[in-house]
């Protein structure tokens, strides 16, 4: 899937991994120790690589319920909001619950990359 | 369970940018141990979010390192780190070892502390109790005053603080210590004469409080009376003036009293706290004019017959709130203007308009508050979907390599599969 040169989404950078990274490179472009460009290349290499490293490494599995409030599609992404809701993760019988989740998902096929 | 999973994914993906980006770096020309900063700093970041536990976190400790400040290290260290910011402290381990300001705010050397006056040692504040009972006392009887006769007792009220200055001025060694900085600040933003009348009534809140409702006149008598008094009572105390000068004051002021456009902005900032804001507009105002007319009465480029109209012109100019007036006098005084409305004119419509376009540009609210919240910490699942599928108000997704976050906590999934009814 992680062919050279194609393009990862930027989705992952809201998480919290992701935000920390940007906020460090932040912290480093205001005290200009690395120039703003640098910074955005960095941020696609963790782009490739959390993508890449979700897609190999886990495998992790969970299954959720509860009531969808909010539906929209745009631009190939599936935004739900989502109330009430329960994850159940496999191989453990833990439950975690949330009076909302806010699910933003992209198209796992790209449009233009076969597979 | 996937949490447990997500410090090690997480490290493999920081790894994983952190050797990629090498490159990037050396095309870049940064060096090397700016990416070790990189990896650190967004190693941190992510421990301190919560959100799982870190392989790299063990190491360290974090858990112990955080709770242990409070209780571990003495609590004169701490109490000096919170107490005086920014000072070299040579002996951290006594309490209140030297005064912070004393290298700052020393006035003369002459006065200063042949006796250790910087050194507020136990002992120091012995004699303080009763300084300050007068204090309070007099405190109480201006207040009752004010309060039985209002602004008629002004003047007993001033005769009462003028006789309770001096003391006042010797007071603060004690106060002092909590509002250095406050008064370092203070020390530089005002003008000096202000200060010396003004400073002990902030520490005194009750006074303080009537004093500014009486508004300019009285203060510049509370200054004059916090100015001149002073001099008197040097030979009293010697080591209490120097230090009550050390508090007031940053450098001795030689050049006489402050004049009048400190003396306003600095009743403008004394009585920041307690006065109206038309009070202090009125203030700025006035003094902005003033200024206006110093400059132009000066007619440097004009004219001198033209002076008194572009004077009224320049006072009109600062009188936005009377544009209209404005407006009317300067037909009256027959100035032909040819270039247009000037751009006080143009500036109320364009308020207007903005008006109207706030009403116009609604925004979202519901979708907006869904984003803030939903922002930052809140509960979020990050994704790519295999399917979407819907019957009716039933809904099934198959969600593939996502990072949920719930409850502050983080989790990672190869697969998901959600079912919700709409």
């Amino acid at each position: 899937m992680a062919a050279t040169g194609q393009s990862f989404y930027e989705l992952y950078r809201r998480s919290s991994i992701g935000m920390a990274l940007t906020d460090t490179l932040d912290d480093l472009i205001s005290e200009r120790r690395i120039e703003p460009q640098l910074a955005m290349k960095i941020l696609a290499n963790f782009d490739r690589s959390i993508t890449e490293v979700l897609a190999d490494k886990v495998k992790a599995r969970l299954t959720f319920k509860g009531h969808l409030d909010t539906y929209r599609f745009c631009d190939e992404v599936w935004t739900f909001l989502i109330k009430d809701v329960t994850f159940k993760m496999e191989n453990s019988s833990q439950t975690v619950q949330a009076d909302k989740v806010k699910i933003v998902s992209c198209n796992s096929k790209r449009p233009g990359d076969p597979q | 369970m996937s949490n447990n999973q997500v410090g090690t994914v997480y490290q493999q993906i920081i790894q994983d940018v952190v050797e990629s980006s090498r490159v990037d770096f050396e095309e870049g020309g940064v060096d090397e141990h700016v990416l070790e900063e990189l990896k650190q700093g967004w190693q941190s970041k992510l421990s301190q979010l919560g959100v799982a536990t870190f392989p790299w976190d063990p190491k360290p400790e974090p858990q112990p390192t955080i709770s242990n400040p409070p209780t571990v290290p003495s609590n004169a260290g701490n109490y000096q780190s919170i107490g005086t910011p920014p000072i070299n402290q040579s002996q951290p381990g006594l309490p209140m070892p030297q005064i912070s300001n004393g290298p700052r705010i020393k006035a003369e050397p002459g006065l200063e502390s042949p006796l250790g006056m910087n050194q507020p040692s136990p002992y120091q504040n012995q004699p303080m109790p009763a300084l300050q009972n007068a204090t309070t006392a007099q405190q109480r009887a201006a207040a009752h005053l004010h309060q039985n006769y209002g602004p008629r007792a002004a003047a007993s009220i001033n005769a009462i603080q003028s006789g309770g200055q001096p003391q006042q001025n010797g007071n603060p060694t004690m106060q002092q210590l909590q509002m250095m900085q406050q008064r370092a600040a203070l020390a530089q933003a005002q003008g000096q004469g202000m200060q010396q009348g003004q400073r002990p009534q902030i520490t005194q809140e009750q006074y303080q409080r009537m004093m500014q409702q009486n508004t300019t006149n009285q203060m510049q008598q509370a200054r004059q009376n916090g100015q001149h008094p002073q001099n008197p009572n040097n030979p009293n105390s010697q080591n209490q003036n120097g230090q009550g000068q050390n508090g007031y004051q940053g450098p001795p002021q030689t050049d006489g009293p402050g004049d009048e456009e400190t003396e306003s902005f600095g009743v403008i900032a004394q009585g920041g706290e307690v006065m109206g804001r038309v009070e202090i507009d009125n203030l700025i105002r006035a003094q902005i004019e003033s200024m206006g007319r110093h400059m132009e009465g000066g007619g440097l480029m004009l004219p001198l017959r033209k002076a008194p109209s572009s004077t009224a012109r320049g006072r009109r100019q600062l009188e936005r709130q009377r544009l209209r007036q404005a407006r009317n006098q300067r037909q009256e005084n027959g100035e032909g203007q040819m270039d247009g409305g000037d751009d006080d004119d143009v500036k109320p419509e364009e308020l207007d308009e903005d008006a109207i376009n706030s009403d116009l540009d609604d925004p979202d609210e519901g979708l907006n508050d869904e984003e803030d919240e939903d922002e930052g910490m809140g509960h979020i699942m990050l994704c790519m979907y295999d399917k979407v599928q819907r019957v009716k108000n039933k809904w099934k997704c198959v969600m593939k390599d996502g990072v949920l976050t719930v409850n502050g906590r983080e989790y990672v999934f190869h697969k998901a599969s959600g079912e919700y009814e709409w």
